[in-house]
C-alpha cells in the first residue's frame, strides 16, 4: 500500500482547500461511466479510445473517475490510490519498511504510451539482435558503477567508514568553503542543514529552504551524490575515497539531526559511520513519507471561447485589471531583477534554487 | 511604388506625424501608419479618410529614404567563399544571444542560459542559440574515446563505441526540450520583462540517433529490470531513474542535432532524448545505462526536480512537461507601432503529443479566438501559431491557451496557484499575460508589459 503518512497529509489538505478547487474547475455535469469498487470505470480504455484517445479531456476523465475524484485537491487525493487509472502510484513498498512508496509508474490511462511500449518492446516478437557492440563483464565496470539506490544497493562494505569526527574534518577541509562549516551555506551556495517548516499558509510566504534533514527522503542519496559530484572541482576524489565520503555523509546527517531509531538516538562524534549506520538513518529521514508521485494534471478545464466563467478570467474572479507587475527602474522602465539591480536584495530568486 | 514613397515622405514632417497621432487618439482613424501605401488606405476612405492628408510614420526621417540609392553592398564586391569555413550569422544579428541571469546561480559551471525566443522564427532553434544547463561545466570529450555501456539487469552487458552506435538504424525527430524550471522565477509574481527570461529555458531542434528500445533489446532486459538509470560522463555524472515503459515509448540516444553533431553544450558526443519529458532526464555525455529493479532515488529526483506543495508534501517523478504556450510577438521586447493590424504569433507545445488548438484572448481571458498554425504540427514539438488582430489603441491583455491532442486545456495562473501554491519551483506552465499599454498612455504608450493575474 502507499504511505499512510502522505495519505493523512493529503486528506488534511483536501479539507484545507475544500471548495476552492471544485469551484475553479469550470466543468459541467458529465455522465459517469461504469465503475469498479464504486469508484473507477473498468472500461476506461474503451472510453478513452472512443473519445479519439483524448485521455485528459475533462468529460472523458469525469466519465471514468466520476465527478468527485476528478478535479483539484479531491482529484489529487483520488490519484493516491494505485487502482485509479490516472494514478502514477505503484502498489508496492520496496523494502517493506518505513521509507514510503518509492515506485511510480506511467498511469494506465495514458494509453498511447503503453501502446507504443508494447509495439517497441513487450509485443515485439520480430526483433533480431544486430550484434553490434562488445560484450563486457560487470567486473570490468567497477570504476564506473557508482550508483547507490534508495535500498542501499551499491553501498561499500560495512568495513569502509570512519568516525563522524574524522568525517567532519574532511568536510571542513573540502566542503566548508562553499557549504559552511556546519552546513549553513556560503558564497551564494545553499545550506545543507536547516530545519524550516515546509508548510506555507499564504502564497506570499517566503519559500521554505529545503535541505537534507527537512526535505530529502533518502540518506542513501547523500552518499551517492557527494561521491558522484563533490568536491565540485574534482568529483569522486581518490584522496577522499569511499571511507572519507562515508564519514562526511555521517557528519552531514548529524548536522541535520537525523535519528537512527525510534528512540531518537542521534549520531555521535565517535560513531564509526558506515553503510549499516547509513541504512539505519535511511529509515528515519523525517520527510520521507511526504512525497507522492506526480499527479498532474489536476486541472481539467473545458475549452471556453466566449464569456468565460469568472474563475477563468483575469484574477480568477473576473477582474482583468487586478494584476501583479514587475518592479521598475527609477525612470519607469520595466525591467527584470529590479531589487537586485538596485542593490536592495541579495542575489536569489525567492526560492531555494533549481 | 518607389516614387510614390519618396513623394509622400518628402511632404511629411514631424509635425504632421504628430497630427496623425492626435487623430488616432481621438479615435477618428484606426489606421496604422504602416498600411497607408497599400490598399488598406483606400479601404479606410469610407471611414472619412482623406488621402490628401495622408501621413506616414517616420515622416521626415531621412534614414528611411536615404538608402534608396546604390550603397556599398551594391558598389563593391563582397567576401569570397570559405571566408568562414563554418558560417556565422550576420554581425547585425549580434544581439540575438543566449543570456543568463547572474543571480540565479552562484557560478557559471552549474548554471543556465535562456534561448532568445523573441528573435526566433518557425520552430527550429539554431544550434548556437540552444539553451544551456550544466551541473558541472561542459566537458570536451573525444568521441573516439567515448563509450556507452548498457548493463545491470540485462542478459548481455554491452559496450558501444560511437562507430557501433552509428551502425544501428537511425531516426530523426523534431522535439522540444524544456527545463522544468522554465518560468520558475514567476511563481509569486512577475519580475522579468522578456520572453527570453520567462520561457527561454527551452529549445526545439531535430535530433538524429538510435532508438533506445533497439539498444535495450540488443542487451536483452531481464524480467526484473523495471527501470533504467542513465548517467553522464561529465563532472556532474548526472543520473535520473526512468521506468521501462517510458524508455520503450519513444526515447532515443541522439548523436546529432539540426543535421550536425551535437554541440558540447548539449551533450557531445551523445545524449539521451526523452521526448516530452523534463530536460534533466535527457542525460548528456551519456556513458552508462544501468538497468535496475527500483528507481535510484538520486539527487535530481528527490532533493531537486520535486515540487513542494503548500501542505508540505512534494510531487516526485514529475516526468511530463505540461502543454504550454506563449505569444512571442508582440511581447515585452517589442513596442507597438501604433493602432492597426497586427499578426500576433507565438509558440505552443505539449509533452504529451501534438498541439490541437491554440486560442488567443485580448481581454484577459474573457473571450477567445482560435489561431491558425503556420508551421508543421509535430509530436512533442514547438508549433508556431498566428492570429490577426486589429488593435484599436486601447489597453489590452494578451494571453494564449493551448489545447493538446489529449484534450488538456492550459489553465490560467490563479487556478494553478490555488492548487499548487507558489513554492513548486518547477512546472509553472499556466498562461502568462502581456499587458499592452494604451497608445495614449503617455511615454509608455504602446509598451508591452509582463503582468500576472
Amino acid at each position: 500500500m502507499f504511505s499512510t503518512n502522505k495519505t493523512l497529509v493529503a486528506a488534511a489538505v483536501a479539507t484545507l482547500f475544500a471548495g476552492s478547487a471544485s469551484a475553479m474547475s469550470g466543468s459541467s455535469d458529465g455522465a459517469s461511466g461504469e465503475k469498479i469498487n464504486g469508484k473507477y470505470a473498468a472500461n476506461y480504455e474503451e472510453i478513452i479510445r472512443a473519445a479519439d484517445g483524448k485521455y485528459l479531456d475533462a468529460k472523458v476523465i469525469e466519465a471514468i473517475l466520476g465527478k468527485d475524484a476528478t478535479y483539484g485537491r479531491d482529484g489529487l487525493e483520488g490519484k493516491l490510490d494505485p487502482a485509479n487509472p490516472y494514478s502514477f502510484e505503484v502498489e508496492d513498498s520496496i523494502d517493506g519498511g518505513n521509507h514510503g512508496n518509492a515506485q511510480c509508474k506511467i498511469p494506465a490511462a495514458f494509453v498511447e504510451v503503453h501502446d507504443s511500449a508494447k509495439a517497441n518492446y513487450y509485443n515485439d516478437s520480430k526483433f533480431v539482435a544486430n550484434g553490434f557492440g562488445t560484450p563486457i563483464a560487470e567486473s570490468a565496470l567497477a570504476k564506473w558503477n557508482i550508483v547507490v539506490d534508495g535500498d542501499g544497493k551499491g553501498l561499500p562494505d560495512p568495513s569502509v567508514g570512519m568516525t563522524v569526527e574524522e568525517g567532519a574534518k574532511i568536510y571542513v577541509q573540502f566542503c566548508g568553503m562553499c557549504h559552511g562549516e556546519f552546513g549553513e551555506g556560503a558564497k551564494g551556495y545553499l545550506p545543507l542543514a536547516v530545519d524550516e517548516n515546509l508548510v506555507t499558509s499564504a502564497f506570499d510566504d517566503p519559500a521554505p529552504m529545503k535541505a537534507v534533514g527537512n526535505y530529502w527522503p533518502y540518506a542513501t542519496t547523500l552518499f551517492d551524490y557527494i561521491r558522484r559530484t563533490m568536491p565540485f572541482w574534482t568529483p569522486n576524489a581518490p584522496f577522499i575515497g569511499d571511507k572519507g565520503y562515508m564519514g562526511m555523509t555521517g557528519y552531514i546527517l548529524q548536522s541535520n539531526y537525523v535519528k537512527l531509531d525510534e528512540n531518537g538516538t542521534e549520531i555521535q562524534d565517535d560513531d564509526f559511520f558506515n553503510s549499516e549506520m547509513l541504512m539505519k538513518a535511511n529509515k528515519f529521514m523525517k520527510n520521507q513519507g511526504n512525497f507522492f508521485c506526480d499527479h498532474r494534471p489536476v486541472i481539467h478545464n473545458e475549452r471556453c471561447m466566449t464569456n468565460c466563467p469568472d474563475a477563468q478570467v483575469g484574477d480568477g474572479k473576473g477582474d482583468i485589471h487586478h494584476y501583479k507587475q514587475a518592479r521598475r527602474l527609477p525612470d519607469g522602465t520595466p525591467q527584470y531583477n529590479v531589487p537586485q539591480r538596485m542593490h536592495e536584495d541579495p542575489p536569489g530568486v525567492g526560492h531555494s534554487g533549481m | 511604388m518607389t516614387d510614390q514613397i519618396v513623394e509622400k515622405v518628402a511632404v511629411q514632417t514631424e509635425e504632421s506625424r504628430n497630427q496623425s497621432r492626435r487623430a488616432f487618439l481621438k479615435g477618428s482613424a484606426a489606421v496604422a501608419g504602416g498600411v497607408l501605401f497599400t490598399k488598406a488606405a483606400s479601404a479606410a476612405e469610407g471611414a472619412g479618410y482623406d488621402p490628401k492628408k495622408a501621413v506616414a510614420p517616420y515622416a521626415g526621417k531621412p534614414e528611411i529614404t536615404e538608402v534608396l540609392q546604390d550603397g556599398a553592398a551594391r558598389k563593391s564586391l563582397g567576401f569570397g567563399v570559405r571566408k568562414y569555413p563554418y558560417g556565422m550569422p550576420s554581425p547585425f544579428e549580434k544581439e540575438v544571444q543566449r543570456r543568463t541571469l547572474e543571480w540565479l546561480t552562484p557560478d557559471s559551471m552549474a548554471s543556465i542560459t535562456m534561448t532568445p525566443l523573441q528573435s526566433l522564427h518557425g520552430i527550429i532553434t539554431p544550434n548556437g542559440l540552444h539553451f544551456e544547463r550544466f551541473h558541472g561545466g561542459v566537458p570536451t570529450i573525444n568521441p573516439d574515446e567515448h563509450r556507452l555501456v548498457i548493463h545491470g539487469l540485462v542478459e548481455r552487458p554491452l559496450i558501444f563505441t560511437m562507430d557501433d552506435l552509428k551502425r544501428f538504424p537511425s531516426i530523426s525527430r523534431i522535439h522540444f526540450v524544456e527545463c522544468p524550471a522554465n518560468g520558475a522565477m514567476e511563481w509569486k509574481g512577475v519580475q522579468l520583462n522578456s520572453v527570453q527570461w520567462t520561457h527561454g529555458m527551452m529549445s526545439c531542434v531535430e535530433y538524429t540517433g538510435v532508438r533506445l528500445s533497439d539498444l535495450l533489446k540488443e542487451a536483452g532486459i531481464k524480467p526484473e529490470g523495471k527501470w533504467i538509470i542513465p548517467e553522464g560522463a561529465d563532472a556532474a555524472g548526472l543520473t535520473r531513474s526512468i521506468p521501462i515503459d517510458l524508455a520503450m515509448d519513444d526515447c532515443f540516444v541522439a548523436y546529432a542535432q539540426n543535421g550536425e553533431a551535437l554541440r558540447r553544450e548539449q551533450g557531445y558526443p551523445i545524449r539521451l532524448v526523452v521526448p516530452g519529458c523534463e530536460a534533466n532526464m535527457w542525460v548528456k555525455y551519456l556513458r552508462r545505462i544501468q538497468v535496475h529493479d527500483v528507481p535510484a532515488q538520486h539527487r535530481e529526483e528527490t532533493s531537486k526536480y520535486t515540487e513542494l506543495m503548500p501542505d508540505g508534501t512534494a510531487q516526485r517523478f514529475s516526468w511530463y512537461m505540461e502543454p504550454n504556450s506563449v505569444i512571442t510577438y508582440p511581447s515585452p521586447d517589442f513596442k507597438m507601432q501604433g493602432p492597426g493590424k497586427y499578426y500576433v504569433r507565438g509558440l505552443a507545445w505539449s509533452g504529451r503529443g501534438k498541439v490541437a488548438h491554440v486560442d488567443v484572448s485580448f481581454d484577459g481571458g474573457k473571450n477567445w479566438k482560435e489561431a491558425h498554425f503556420t508551421s508543421p504540427v509535430l509530436d512533442k514539438a514547438w508549433t508556431r501559431f498566428e492570429i490577426e488582430w486589429n488593435w484599436d489603441g486601447s489597453e489590452a491583455f494578451l494571453m494564449s491557451r493551448v489545447t493538446d491532442e489529449t484534450g488538456y486545456v492550459q489553465p490560467p495562473m490563479p487556478q494553478m496557484r490555488t492548487l499548487e501554491g507558489t513554492n513548486n519551483v518547477y512546472h509553472r506552465t499556466a498562461m502568462v499575460t502581456w499587458r499592452v499599454h494604451a497608445w495614449d498612455d503617455g511615454k509608455n504608450g504602446g509598451m508591452i508589459e509582463n503582468v500576472q493575474y
